[in-house]
């Protein structure tokens, strides 16, 4: 291993462990808000391990990406989120089923299990960036963590994003990215899946008058 | 040539016998009875009263209703060609054989019942539910019949059934053959109109089955119609005396054998026609829900003789 | 070649219909586009067939070559050939049919999607015919299942119609899943092995494991044929759908069940133990005698057409039973009458259904009723209906010299084999079915002589009636086509038995019966011959016939001819309230027969309030019992259920709960596949 590689391990597992660290964040943080703000950073984050990886690793397409994660979820879409959360929730999420501090708990757990689950690939795998593989697949259970653990609809939307970076960001360590087009075609699944799940939410709203997710089990008869 | 000349003949002898074996079991039960009764030659006096009598039709009706009497004797007179009354095998053999037999008269009864629906009245209605209700229970009778006269015979030829029949007198006693015989002489007085299943002499439309559906014929339709039940009961007692007990039918298509073949066919007939008045004299008309319970009987019979046939090979 | 340019055609054909009916939408265009393309598709499949059951020729398509999707063959051989011709007899009658009785939809239903429905109903089942391995077979019984729920459910305003299709789909994929697991058996678990390499594994076959694939086999082709029990969707189902899809459905589609039958034990498996033609005997004729004793029963004309569907498949599975049974006993020739006998009775009932549905398509289309209480005196208002009619009529009561005649006397004589079995127990089997056969025979014809009098003969019994119109003359055409057919196939057997006796040569080691060419009918089987002529019975009926009148002119009989009124004892004035009806026509027979039917009775008489003498109103009501729906469905659908209610506690409605569920599942998979 060349001191180039040694370079670029060190840097890959310095991003993915910033990407996890804002997805923490989101855990630590209580208003609608801070969730925005901790995903900007951390789509942020990612999209610079992105063009690392892609300089590093000689893959041109990665630059792409990277731009288009930049446009898409720093910018486009906590935009959307913003006005969404103006019009519809309140500034603060409501009590979460599970405290703060057990949260960051069960957050330190679960990167404990990535750990343990992602050895065999780890270990199996010659690419530098292998060390931040364990950091990805954490991330995407913190992912499915807060969509569990929240009350309102808007904060799983936002623990869906999330997951969407861990996934994208484990695909980046894995393999140095995915082809361009499979890559294109999740980026547009997202922005659907978000419009989709931007419209439901007005409708609980209507409904409901509250976009407690609670609520829902009203409907069943 | 002669094959032809003998099936034209055949036919012709069994229209001119049909009327009077009508007439002559109408003069034993009379005398039967203590009356003395119409000279067994009165049928032919009504046919021809009949052929010269004008037909009134129900305005009801339609074409099928003036159809139906031509469709029913024409078939009845196909049928007379093919069974074996005078001679075996016949000509026509490989035309029909004996469920084609029993299909052709079920056309007819099919359009005779028709034809009782026809003019839109509730006895006719009555005679066609009754007829066909009577005609599909007699069926599988019929069919085990057949079945077991075939299994003998190995093939449902008429001309081969009278063949082997011929060659092997023994099996005449057999007990097969014996309760194969009641049980379709059972059917025979189901599908031939008379008592118990049905009286022809009867008055009262709500005792009827046959005389209900041909209660609003007239004139030359009734004619002809009247004239093909007399085919019909005697086509259904050749059956029973050529197929079971065949003695006297010609084999070879010589004068001598023919004329003792009719004289033979005279004689069952008549034999089978007194068994059938004495029969008519002794029992009372059953009610019709008790008819299926009959035909039920001779379906066992049926079922007993194939079964014996089968079991003590 | 011209088997090759008759497929393209074919299948072209009834492509372009499906996709011209979709882009045209309504009107007389998207009608004449739907009954032109399924037209020209059934003439060629109809041509298709002849040539290739004449010529001998087959034909082999690898998909690759047509489409980019791998796994799918197709061969054309004998039996396939003779369901083409079916297919396309019934399909072209139906096309043409369909082009008059869909007026009726106009602006209420849906025309593109009946119309694109039916091409691709028959191109799925010309492909059903021609499919060489398991995945194709699948595909186009799916598609074939799909394509006629659409049709069923094109009145879909009306819950009877929507009740009728869910029992349907439900069935037909209940049976759907039976037939994977069969082909999944016989291949081995691949399912693009083809139908050749099935024929050869299957020697080597566990007889456990023949077993299990025949049973799988008999339940779903059973369940697609309609046989008893499996029969429950058959009088929901083809009633409620339009007459031309009813006359395809009971025609093709349920034929599509006895194809598959005698592929996969004759063909495929080769023949089986005794047991396996004892079963199909014996459902044989208990679907039989049930489904015509059902009928009688019926009053609604399409409902008890349904039921003689369901009548009309027990004795071909009787005919086939028979031929399995002869089969494992090695008596071959004995074994190809039966086969000729059963696949006979299909393609005449085919016909003569097809006939029957389109011809009571025709009356619910001139008075608007399917109930045969209000109709009466339709032959004068609809003579050609009536007439075509009366020949179905004719042919499926068994009388000759019609069709049914021909194919149930082909059974009765391979029944009558039944002496040459070397075991007694199970020769006696053969009588029983006899007896059954010809009582189911007797009954179709009482039920026929009061579906056809009481619907067609004697005086209107409502106002529909009285004002009843003929058919427009596609829909009388398409039922000439098929009167013609019946017709043909009946006075000339010599044609179609020698046909069949190719067809079935080789089959599962079959021998090549070549019945002689000649005017009549001859067969020769071990121990005797025996020989009937439709055609010269015909023609001497009708010499007699021509002879009657000419008699009774020489008999100087009195010509005269006078019209009246019906006979009655006097009273003044007829009215339809004086004559019989359906169910008063079936009373003997619901009598004679009450242990089966357990009838219900309720009687409420309305007296005058003066006096006790005097009624007001009569109401009867009465019930037959339906058994199998009372006491087969009734319990597995409580039973669904109870499961499905307990199975609702997991639910609980919270969002949450089940996100936790997927969560957790996905912490259980990730570490399972880590240990």
């Amino acid at each position: 291993m060349n001191s180039n590689d040694a370079i670029f391990a060190q840097l890959a597992t310095l991003g993915s462990s910033l990407v996890l660290l804002f997805g923490i964040a989101l855990l630590w943080r209580r208003s609608l808000s801070a969730y925005v703000r901790a995903f900007r950073w951390q789509s942020l984050a990612l999209a610079l391990t992105f063009a690392l990886i892609g300089y590093f690793g000689h893959n041109r397409e990665l630059y792409i990406v990277a731009a288009i994660l930049v446009v898409l979820k720093v910018i486009v879409i906590p935009g959307y989120l913003t006005r969404l959360y103006e019009r519809v929730g309140g500034k603060r999420e409501a009590q979460p089923y599970v405290n703060i501090a057990t949260s960051l708990i069960i957050a330190g757990l679960l990167v404990l299990l990535s750990y343990a689950i992602t050895r065999p690939l780890v270990t199996v795998s010659k690419l530098p960036t292998r060390n931040g593989i364990p950091l990805a697949v954490g991330l995407i259970l913190i992912g499915v963590f807060v969509i569990i653990s929240r009350r309102k609809a808007l904060s799983q939307i936002i623990g869906f994003l999330v997951l969407e970076n861990g996934v994208a960001l484990l695909a980046a360590l894995g393999t140095y990215g995915i082809p361009l087009i499979v890559e294109l075609g999740v980026f547009l699944d997202v922005l659907m899946g978000f419009l989709v799940m931007q419209i439901l939410v007005y409708q609980i709203k209507d409904t409901f008058e509250s976009i407690d997710v609670e609520q829902l089990s009203r409907l069943r008869h | 040539m002669t094959g032809y000349l003998l099936e034209i003949g055949q036919a012709a002898l069994a229209l001119l016998l049909a009327p009077g074996l009508v007439g002559f079991i109408r003069v034993v039960k009379a005398r039967l009875q203590g009356r003395r009764g119409a000279p067994p030659w009165q049928p032919y006096y009504d046919l021809r009263k009949l052929f010269g009598k004008e037909a009134v039709v129900s305005r009801n009706a339609s074409w099928l209703f003036r159809f139906a009497p031509y469709l029913i004797f024409a078939t009845t007179v196909v049928v007379t060609m093919l069974v074996p009354l005078v001679a075996a095998p016949l000509p026509f053999d490989a035309v029909g054989d004996l469920l084609t037999v029993v299909y052709l008269m079920l056309l007819g009864t099919f359009f005779l019942a028709l034809a009782g629906l026809d003019p839109g009245t509730a006895f006719g209605g009555m005679g066609a539910s009754r007829e066909m209700t009577v005609a599909a229970i007699a069926e599988p009778t019929i069919a085990l019949a057949i079945f077991g006269l075939a299994v003998g015979a190995g093939s449902t030829n008429l001309g081969q059934i009278v063949a082997q029949t011929l060659s092997h007198p023994g099996a005449v006693i057999n007990p097969g053959h014996l309760l194969g015989f009641a049980a379709l002489f059972i059917v025979t007085l189901a599908e031939t109109g008379r008592l118990p299943v049905d009286n022809p002499a009867t008055h009262l439309e709500l005792t009827m089955i046959h005389e209900a559906m041909t209660l609003e014929y007239s004139g030359r339709y009734l004619a002809l119609i009247e004239w093909a039940a007399g085919l019909k009961l005697l086509i259904f007692f050749s059956l029973l005396s050529n197929l079971f007990l065949p003695w006297g039918v010609a084999t070879a298509l010589t004068p001598g054998a023919l004329a003792i073949a009719v004289i033979a066919l005279i004689a069952k007939l008549a034999l089978l026609g007194l068994a059938v008045a004495l029969i008519e004299t002794r029992i009372a008309k059953l009610r019709l829900f008790r008819v299926p319970e009959l035909l039920g009987v001779s379906f066992v019979l049926a079922l007993l003789s194939v079964t014996s046939s089968f079991l003590l090979r | 070649m011209i088997v090759k340019a008759l497929f393209l055609v074919m299948i072209t054909a009834w492509i372009a219909g499906a996709i011209a009916s979709l882009v045209t939408g309504r009107g007389v265009i998207a009608r004449s586009v739907t009954a032109l393309g399924a037209c020209v598709g059934s003439a060629a499949c109809l041509l298709l067939g002849v040539t290739a059951l004449v010529t001998g020729q087959s034909l082999t398509l690898n998909s690759t070559r047509l489409l980019p999707v791998s796994g799918l063959m197709l061969r054309l051989d004998g039996l396939g050939a003779f369901f083409l011709v079916i297919i396309g007899l019934v399909g072209l009658a139906s096309a043409i049919y369909g082009y008059g009785y869909s007026a009726n939809y106009e602006g209420r239903y849906s025309l593109r999607m009946a119309g694109a429905m039916l091409n691709l109903l028959l191109l799925a089942l010309g492909l059903q015919v021609m499919a060489y391995n398991a995945l194709t077979f699948l595909i186009a019984w799916e598609a074939m299942s799909l394509s006629a729920y659409w049709l069923v459910l094109t009145e879909h305003d009306k819950t009877e119609t929507v009740r009728a299709a869910v029992w349907y789909i439900a069935m037909t994929h209940a049976g759907f899943a039976a037939l994977m697991a069969m082909f999944l058996l016989m291949a081995g678990g691949d399912l693009t092995t083809s139908f050749e390499g099935m024929r050869s594994n299957a020697a080597a076959l566990s007889s456990t494991l023949r077993n299990v694939i025949f049973v799988l086999g008999l339940f779903g082709f059973g369940s697609k044929a309609g046989i008893v029990p499996l029969h429950v969707w058959l009088p929901m189902a083809h009633p409620v759908a339009p007459s031309h899809v009813s006359a395809l459905m009971s025609g093709v589609v349920i034929k599509m069940g006895i194809y598959g039958l005698a592929r996969v034990t004759l063909d495929l498996l080769g023949g089986g133990p005794v047991w396996w033609g004892v079963v199909v005997l014996g459902v044989g004729a208990i679907s039989a005698l049930l489904g015509v004793l059902y009928a009688l029963m019926e009053h609604d004309l399409k409902r008890l057409l349904a039921y003689h569907s369901v009548e009309n498949i027990g004795i071909i599975l009787i005919g086939i039973g028979a031929g399995l049974v002869f089969h494992s006993y090695g008596l071959t020739s004995l074994a190809a009458l039966g086969f000729i006998g059963g696949l006979y009775h299909t393609l005449n009932h085919a016909c003569f259904k097809g006939l029957l549905f389109l011809g009571a398509g025709s009356v619910l289309h001139g008075t608007h009723t399917r109930n045969m209480e209000e109709m009466g005196g339709l032959i004068k208002r609809m003579p050609v209906t009536a007439l075509c009619f009366l020949i179905g009529a004719i042919a499926i009561s068994g009388l000759p010299p019609l069709n049914g005649f021909a194919s149930e006397w082909l059974v009765f004589q391979s029944l009558l084999g039944g002496f040459n079995i070397p075991r007694p127990e199970v020769a006696v089997i053969m009588p029983v079915a006899v007896g059954m056969l010809a009582l189911t025979s007797g009954l179709a014809a009482a039920c026929f002589v009061k579906a056809f009098g009481i619907t067609f003969l004697a005086i209107p019994r409502s106002r529909e009636a009285e004002q009843a119109s003929e058919a427009p003359f596609s829909m009388r055409a398409g039922m000439a086509i098929l009167a013609l057919a019946c017709v043909a196939l009946g006075l000339a057997p010599f044609i179609v038995v020698p046909a069949l006796g190719r067809v079935l040569a080789g089959l599962g080691g079959l021998p090549d019966t070549h019945p002689a060419f000649t005017l009549k009918l001859s067969l020769a089987t071990p121990g005797g011959a025996s020989r009937v002529s439709p055609a010269l019975l015909a023609l001497g009926t009708l010499i007699i016939l021509g002879l009657i009148p000419l008699a009774l002119r020489a008999l100087r009989a009195n010509r005269r001819l006078r019209f009246g009124d019906s006979w009655g004892c006097g009273r003044i004035g007829q009215t339809p309230r004086m004559e019989y009806t359906a169910t008063s026509f079936a009373e003997p027979l619901r009598r004679v027969f009450a242990e089966l039917y357990r009838p219900t009775k309720e009687l409420t008489i309305d007296f005058h309030p003066e006096s006790k003498y005097f009624v007001q109103s009569i109401e009867y009501k009465s019930e037959i019992t339906p058994w199998f729906e009372k006491y087969v469905y009734e319990p597995c659908l409580w039973l669904v259920r109870l499961l499905a209610v307990n199975v609702r506690r997991l639910q609980s409605g919270s969002l949450h709960l089940y996100l936790v569920y997927v969560a957790i599942a996905l912490v259980i998979l990730l570490l399972s596949a880590r240990w």
